[in-house]
């Protein structure tokens, strides 16, 4: 449970979820933009994380 | 239904609103929307527990601090959850944990989701949005 990663993936995965299902009504754009949100909350997080990184 | 013809839930829209606010995903039920409102009171109820159990605090207005009060705002727009876990002694939050931070982002997420829920279900009722 306290493990970041898997954190932020729950927070990501449940935030793709909720808006697919608010903003798409096609079930399969909804999936698609699930899908797209979902990496797009992910792997931003991870790239902001990168270029934190030589900050202290 | 047509655009601009709104749903018709039988209540009147302050209340529909209200009822919208207290429990995730009930404006919608009201409105007939129920495959899309067990989501939206899954995913907001799962955001909760999670920031609960993360030991996130429930975050109310603090003197001398003003961004606690928009947090507070999406504290308690999570409505029902938020009065039953203050009920229940629940939601202080730990400040040492590791989780804390995660936990009261967690925690203002659903408060927020819950509030866009509620201009969803606005939206519906009044016509502005058809599905």
């Amino acid at each position: 449970m306290a493990d970041h990663f898997t954190l932020m993936t729950l927070h990501a995965l449940l935030l793709a979820v909720f808006f697919a299902f608010l903003w798409k009504k096609d079930p399969g754009e909804r999936k698609r933009y699930a899908v797209k949100v979902f990496l797009l909350l992910l792997l931003g997080a991870i790239a902001v994380g990168w270029l934190m990184y030589p900050f202290p | 239904m047509g655009r601009g013809e709104g749903a018709k839930p039988g209540l009147p829209l302050a209340v529909l609103l209200g009822l919208a606010w207290l429990v995730p995903g009930l404006g919608h039920v009201l409105l007939g929307r129920k495959s899309r409102a067990w989501v939206f009171g899954a995913v907001v109820l799962g955001s909760f527990v999670l920031g609960i159990l993360c030991q996130g605090e429930l975050i109310l207005p603090k003197p001398g601090d003003p961004l606690s009060y928009f947090a507070a705002v999406a504290t308690v727009g999570n409505g029902l959850l938020f009065f039953l876990a203050r009920l229940l002694g629940l939601g202080d939050g730990v400040p040492t944990a590791v989780t804390y931070e995660y936990g009261n982002t967690f925690l203002l997420t659903a408060g927020i989701m819950n509030l866009l829920l509620v201009l969803d279900t606005y939206d519906m009722a009044v016509g502005k949005k058809e599905w």
